[in-house]
């Protein structure tokens, strides 16, 4: 009993100190988010009183289109992901796959171009879209169709770098001998490749998803309509300078939106860990 | 399905498509050029020949697999970044934004004066049978009347007049009042250069006054320069983006273009106090916020993979509630964290009994910020640190020990040392990852606390890339000159860390 408490019970003080720490956070959301009062304010521990108004406030308030916010995100984060993995994917398979010439100088620029932090591009790509909407205005400055060839484009580079980092782990016997057989390339890469990268491709594709979710400084930039906004920059200028009266509503509104994120990364958890010791950071 | 892909439906199908995104292209850059967006407009035809020759010939099977890809990475990448690059050798400031053309021709329409006298006459605002806008003049000074149009003033007898009690005439042949419901709807009557004689014109003060004005700035195409008639100033290029007085050079006409000044906004960053000041306060705390939230969140998850990583009970549940802040979307959690800090309504002044103003004090700022990150962070490294205990050899940790070496010394001397030479290139990712992490500072506190008495408007918690956000987009002056020069500076620097990290991990010496 002795050795067991000199051995393991710092562990449990020190894990169980840490969690509380995590959970404080969230607890206080989900516990303001189910009070009757509009604070992070904490009056005790345990509610006093349930109350699903801040929900339902969000559901019914003219003054916050949530639905339309989730919407949104939904519509960019999944087009995003969906796209820039059908298109990545392929200039992966090229640059893991295929040999042709320049393959190297692109390799390095990819993996340098990949270490500009796309917000320090900010006023660039706000210039350039500016611009774009003097003569398109449905794909520029405002739009969301704008925001997504943005976030599109702004990703190819990190994205097929991570890409191609998964294809390189899937051994390439298979394809070699589907070559061998006298298959094209782009045989090769629909009837081989694909149906073994479909996995990966998923996980990529749901990290992918996630980032965009939380993209906040181009979203804000780029959708200026209360109806086309995203829900991180929906909810933060709903609470924007009048922290004591929204917070409720924020609370619940916070809650319902990551819970989906909370269940895929999750549920990824493995694949993610191993994402990141590759040498990625999620935003 | 292999004949399927050869068929004659795939290819179909591939010629439509292409042909699909070759009309939407080409209509794109149709209307780029009639705008004049010339660089735009080339991109897209750019890609659409190179869309079409990729996919139409056989000249390159692995051109068919990136070109989408490359083109969308040079459009909204590279093109940004060279973009930066260019803007950062340009005056490029709010009052200096447009294209010399159009800053010129703005110049020109705003360089009007009233004549000496300040003439002003009693109109009415109305059109001609033919629609165009036109005033009904009373000059009753005079006793004389007219109706004046852009190009054109035309007597009007007072025999055909309707006069009000003032004198002033409201009706007359050829000239119908239009309604001030209308007027209030669409303003191009107010912009419009009433005919008055060779030298003036009538502009529209108000709905029943006009006042008698002359173009005062005429530009001189032989001589490059601005002449004001009136005073007779010359105003001329001052390779700065503006015109500016003959004599007199602060005295500059509004508004002003972007133009070229080479390495102005680099030298400024090394040379201005008034730049360089805070960019380097802001540096400082960068690197300290950067390399404090590396090595807090390193040092938790390290301590908690460490306490985890035996089979002890509960250690699935720990497990999963600590990695819950890392699952949370980070927006979100930046949020909350904003509003636990409120100094009135914030749970942990409430928790704490104080009432502290945590983003109004630079210290307190800095603290929380680094706080956040830490809750932020610790679980990133303590999976990352869970996985790299167990690849560590433990043959290594058991000998150490048949050394007769205690446990802290096998740590110190053979765990830790392990890891790490494991971790740097994770070390080094997160640096540079928070040397950016830009999310936490703008949500968190914006920056702040900012004294903005003094003008400056570096925050104490600003770190660079929130600095260069203000600079571009904040409230002051909008500096996109500046703004890309310290751009330009931080990937510099951040790609240096990051190569170096890279090189550390010998991903690089895979490709030579």
């Amino acid at each position: 009993m002795n050795n067991w408490v000199r051995e393991n019970l710092w562990r449990h003080i020190l894990a169980i100190a840490i969690c509380l720490f995590s959970l404080f956070p969230l607890y206080l959301v989900v516990l303001s988010s189910l009070s009757t009062g509009g604070s992070l304010h904490l009056t005790s521990f345990v509610p006093t009183e349930i109350s699903f108004n801040n929900f339902k406030y969000l559901f019914s308030s003219p003054k916050i289109p949530y639905l339309h916010w989730v919407q949104n995100s939904l519509v960019i984060a999944s087009t995003v992901a969906i796209s820039s993995v059908v298109i990545g994917a392929a200039s992966a398979f090229a640059f893991s796959r295929l040999k042709f010439k320049g393959k190297r100088f692109g390799i390095r620029l990819l993996l340098l171009v990949q270490m500009f932090p796309a917000i320090l591009a900010l006023s660039a790509v706000y210039v350039i879209m500016e611009r774009v909407y003097k003569f398109a205005p449905s794909i520029g400055l405002g739009s969301q169709a704008g925001l997504i060839l943005v976030y599109l484009g702004g990703s190819m580079g990190v994205n097929i770098w991570l890409l191609k980092g998964f294809v390189d782990s899937i051994p390439a016997e298979l394809d070699e001998a589907a070559k061998i057989d006298g298959a094209s390339a782009v045989q090769t890469y629909w009837l081989i490749f694909i149906p073994l990268a479909t996995p990966v491709l998923a996980v990529v594709c749901l990290l992918s998803f996630i980032g965009t979710f939380n993209e906040f400084i181009l979203a804000r930039l780029f959708l200026v309509e209360m109806n086309g906004r995203t829900v991180a920059v929906g909810l933060q200028q709903f609470i924007g300078g009048q922290y004591s009266q929204n917070w409720g509503p924020f609370a619940a509104g916070s809650i319902l939106a990551s819970i989906p994120i909370v269940i895929i990364f999750l549920s990824l958890q493995k694949y993610i860990v191993n994402g990141l010791t590759a040498g990625s950071v999620k935003g | 399905m292999s004949g399927f892909m050869r068929g004659n439906v795939a290819l179909m199908g591939k010629i439509a498509v292409l042909a699909m995104i070759t009309a939407v292209l080409s209509l794109l850059t149709q209307h780029a050029f009639v705008q004049k967006e010339y660089a735009i407009g080339s991109f897209i035809l750019f890609a659409i020949l190179a869309l079409n020759f990729t996919y139409l010939t056989k000249f390159s099977i692995p051109l068919k697999f990136f070109a989408p890809g490359i083109l969308f990475f040079i459009a909204f990448v590279i093109a940004p970044i060279i973009f930066t690059l260019s803007m950062s050798t340009y005056h490029y400031q709010t009052g200096n934004i447009l294209g010399k053309d159009e800053s010129t021709a703005q110049v020109l329409a705003l360089g009007a004066e009233p004549d000496g006298a300040g003439t002003t006459f009693d109109i009415n605002i109305g059109e001609t049978p033919s629609g165009e806008y036109a005033i009904l003049v009373s000059d009753i000074a005079n006793n004389k009347f007219f109706i004046s149009t852009k190009d054109k003033r035309t007597e009007v007898p007072t025999s055909g007049l309707t006069l009000n009690a003032d004198g002033v005439a409201t009706a007359a042949p050829g000239f119908a009042l239009i309604s001030a419901e209308k007027l209030s709807a669409n303003d191009a009557y107010s912009k419009v250069r009433y005919y008055f004689d060779g030298k003036y014109y009538i502009a529209i003060e108000g709905l029943n006054v006009g006042a008698v004005f002359q173009q005062s700035l005429s530009y001189d195409a032989a001589s490059k320069s601005i002449k004001n008639v009136v005073t007779g100033a010359i105003y001329k290029d001052n390779g700065r983006g503006n015109w500016a007085k003959v004599g007199a050079p602060d005295e500059m006409l509004t508004p002003g273009w972007r133009a070229p000044v080479w390495f102005e906004n680099y030298t400024k960053l090394l040379s201005d106090p008034q730049v360089r000041t805070p960019l380097i306060k802001v540096f400082i705390w960068t690197v300290i916020f950067a390399g404090m939230s590396v090595l807090t969140t390193f040092a938790l998850g390290l301590l908690l993979a460490l306490a985890l990583n035996r089979k002890i009970r509960g250690r699935r549940i720990y497990r999963s509630i600590l990695i819950l802040p890392y699952a949370m979307p980070s927006v979100m959690s930046i949020l909350i964290w904003a509003g636990m800090f409120d100094t009135e309504f914030g749970a942990i002044n409430n928790i704490l009994h104080t009432h502290i103003a945590w983003f109004s004090d630079a210290n307190y700022a800095r603290g929380a910020v680094l706080l956040v990150n830490l809750w932020l962070g610790f679980p990133y490294f303590y999976l990352i640190c869970s996985g790299s205990l167990q690849a560590i050899p433990a043959e290594l940790q058991e000998a150490a020990a048949i050394d007769g070496a205690n446990p802290r010394q096998i740590f110190r001397k053979i765990t830790l040392p392990l890891l790490l030479q494991i971790l740097s290139p994770l070390l080094i990712a997160s640096f540079a990852f928070n040397f950016n992490n830009f999310n936490l500072i703008y949500l968190l506190t914006g920056g702040g606390p900012r004294e903005t008495l003094d003008g400056q408007i570096a925050g104490a918690t600003d770190i660079l890339i929130s600095y260069t956000y203000q600079i571009a987009f904040g409230n002051n002056v909008q500096d996109f000159g500046l703004a890309s020069a310290i751009s330009v500076l931080i990937f510099v620097l951040v790609a240096s860390i990051s190569m170096y990290g890279l090189k550390k991990s010998k991903v690089m010496e895979t490709f030579g």
